[in-house]
């Protein structure tokens, strides 16, 4: 059968943040769904959301309540979300009440009563909340599978795409006929982690759809459901293919360490211990970038953004020119109760809204305090979900991350995230003649040759400034207390070599 | 909320000539409340809303103690007050013909509004009344704003 032969399918919008993507585009027109999950974990604000997206006067929704559910107390509660439109009411979203029926008749009487409300407002959606209790008699589960059958039939019929909700166990989902029924199965769980609610959804099965599989984050706000797709919603890009720019950190030292400067759309991890300069770093790769005319996203989990845009401004770097010009965003995330698929659909969504080249996260480590402690779990996961995603549209990312100090050991970072970074700058204290002293060096670069050196520097006013060239009369380094090579010249200052190497 | 009541009262009023003469203003106001909002909210929950807005209105009204909701939500007996207040003209001075069914259904219109808010309650109503009954709008307090 050519393309042209198979029938097109609409998709509808969901009226779900996120939930579109997750869902492969939109939700299949006539689709017969069924929304499943634990009591509270958002059936009907996702169902309602659905419904005032798609309502129309000419093609209305209609909404029957059965037991359970007070249509009086549900719209009490669901006007207060920002999507509910009490104009739409009763012309595009008509609330129907079948108690009576359920209560007085039979599965067989409810579906004659659907059938001939459907009849006469000839709806593009049906909602029926809760269809589990319907079944208030000791019928056999071939009595509601055979209501349900029907059902799906005459609807699609009616041109009509359907939302049943129910209220379901986890383990009820295995051999459950109703769900063999439904072309599109959602599923809606809500768990207590520590202190934290975690809500996560799953598109079980959705027929003819591309669906992002997986469990995806969501959040009830007073917008609604809003759901965070795993892919954070970059599926549909291409991975741009590596444009071999180099891009400078305004440090000419440094960027001769890496070979001209960082590789456009690498991720590079910034590691060091405490005070070592790694946020100074940070800000003069975004300043130089804003410098250049390249958009720029600082995301700050442990100061304020004033407060982290007066400490640039001391070290000559100007950050509040670019953020009125609408080229530079410092977001201030101290999430706490979030999720860390919400917190970096918020990076992503500001380095969307202003097209942002660079991207600095500072730092991992007050990214995963920020957290509540059920999605730490998550945090490389997702971290390594949104590098993957960033990068893969071009964007460089600069993540710093704070390394216990140690002084036998040279730890690059205590996340076991460096396979998540094509590029590795480590920075640290050095015990030299009596003084505390920095130094840093490329660990790697995965783009090619970077320098070997391993240089001194200090924080000045000017920011990190690289002093001299590489250190020579020292052993052992990096192990923080280094050997001098002439035990007879130990007062002396450390000689300096002009080379640079590169790997080949 | 009174004013909504005697507007929706004045509307039924108006339609009188087309309606069975042996019903009220009121009782037909009740009736098209009770069908409206037994489709959209249930019939169980009509009836909990009117026994409470009628347990309200018995307060200011206490002939309306003779009243009753059944079941299925319909009313028993305010017909016969409004007769009764009719004939003995002593009790009239003290309660107006008609003016216990005004408190009734502002009563039940008051607890809707309560539960909905003003937005909404309007909405449905206008499902069961043309516009022109419902035209000017109520403030917070169920006064014309």
């Amino acid at each position: 059968m050519s393309t042209q032969d198979k029938v097109k399918i609409n998709k509808l919008t969901t009226g779900v943040p996120g939930l579109d993507e997750i869902a492969g585009g939109g939700l299949p027109e006539f689709s017969f769904n069924i929304i499943a999950g634990a009591p509270g974990s958002g059936k009907t604000t996702l169902a309602h959301q659905f419904v005032f997206a798609n309502a129309t006067p000419e093609r209305p929704a209609l909404y029957f309540t059965v037991l359970g559910e007070s249509t009086i107390k549900m719209l009490r509660y669901q006007q207060q979300y920002t999507f509910f439109d009490p104009a739409m009411l009763p012309d595009s979203v008509r609330f129907i009440n079948l108690s009576q029926v359920v209560l007085e008749k039979d599965l067989g009487a409810v579906l004659e009563e659907i059938t001939r409300e459907v009849e006469k407002a000839n709806p593009a959606v049906v909602v029926v909340d809760s269809f589990r209790t319907m079944v208030r008699k000791p019928e056999s589960d071939m009595d509601l599978q055979s209501f349900i059958q029907r059902l799906a039939l005459f609807l699609a019929s009616w041109q009509a795409t359907t939302f049943l909700i129910g209220e379901y166990a986890e383990e009820e989902l295995r051999d459950n006929p109703i769900f063999t029924v439904a072309d599109g199965l959602f599923w809606l769980r809500q768990t207590a982690e520590r202190n934290s609610i975690v809500r996560k959804l799953q598109v079980i099965k959705l027929r003819g759809q591309d669906s992002v599989p997986g469990l995806h984050t969501f959040r009830i706000t007073d917008a609604g459901v809003q759901a965070f797709s795993r892919t954070f919603g970059l599926t549909a890009h291409k991975r741009n293919p590596p444009s071999g720019r180099r891009l400078s950190f305004g440090i000419p030292e440094l960027d001769k360490m890496l070979d001209g400067g960082v590789p456009e759309g690498d991720s590079i991890l910034v590691a060091g211990s405490s005070g070592t300069g790694k946020s100074v770093l940070a800000t003069q790769f975004i300043a130089e970038g804003t410098r250049q005319g390249e958009p720029g996203i600082i995301a700050v989990f442990e100061e304020r953004p004033e407060a982290y845009a007066l400490r640039a401004t001391n070290l000559g770097l100007d950050l509040e020119t670019p953020q009125k010009d609408g080229k530079l965003t410092i977001l201030y995330l101290r999430p706490l109760d979030l999720s860390v698929d919400e917190t970096m659909q918020s990076i992503l969504d500001s380095v969307q809204k202003i097209g942002a080249k660079r991207l600095v996260i500072d730092s991992l480590a007050g990214f995963e305090m920020a957290l509540s402690p059920g999605f730490r779990a998550d945090f490389r996961e997702s971290l390594y979900r949104m590098i993957f995603a960033l990068t893969a549209i071009g964007v460089t990312i600069l993540s710093t991350v704070e390394v216990d100090e140690s002084f036998t050991e040279f730890p690059f970072s205590t996340y076991s995230i460096s396979f998540l970074c094509d590029d590795i700058i480590r920075m640290r204290y050095v015990s030299i003649d009596g003084q505390l002293r920095k130094i840093m060096v490329v660990i790697k670069m995965r783009g090619g040759n970077h320098a070997k050196d391993i240089r001194e520097y200090e924080i000045t006013s000017k920011g990190v400034v690289i002093l001299g060239k590489r250190l020579t009369n020292y052993q052992s380094l990096i192990s923080g207390i280094p050997i001098h090579a002439d035990r007879s010249a130990l007062t002396e200052e450390p000689s300096l070599d002009t080379g640079i190497e590169h790997e080949t | 909320m009174r004013d909504l009541t005697q507007r929706l009262l004045a509307y039924e009023a108006f339609a009188d000539k087309t309606s069975d003469p042996a019903d009220s203003a009121t009782l037909r106001v009740y009736e098209k409340l009770r069908q409206g909002l037994g489709e959209f909210a249930g019939v169980a929950a009509f009836h909990a809303l009117a026994f409470r807005a009628l347990t309200l209105a018995r307060t200011e009204v206490p002939i309306l103690s003779a009243v009753r909701v059944s079941a299925d939500g319909s009313l028993h007996g305010l017909g016969e007050i409004e007769h009764r207040l009719d004939i003995d003209k002593v009790r009239a001075g003290e309660f107006p013909a008609g003016e216990g069914g005004i408190i009734l259904i502002a009563s039940l219109l008051g607890l809707l509004l309560l539960l909905l808010g003003e937005t909404l309650t309007l909405r449905l109503l206008r499902d069961t009344w043309s516009g022109s009954a419902l035209d000017d709008s109520i403030s917070e307090n169920g006064r014309k704003a």
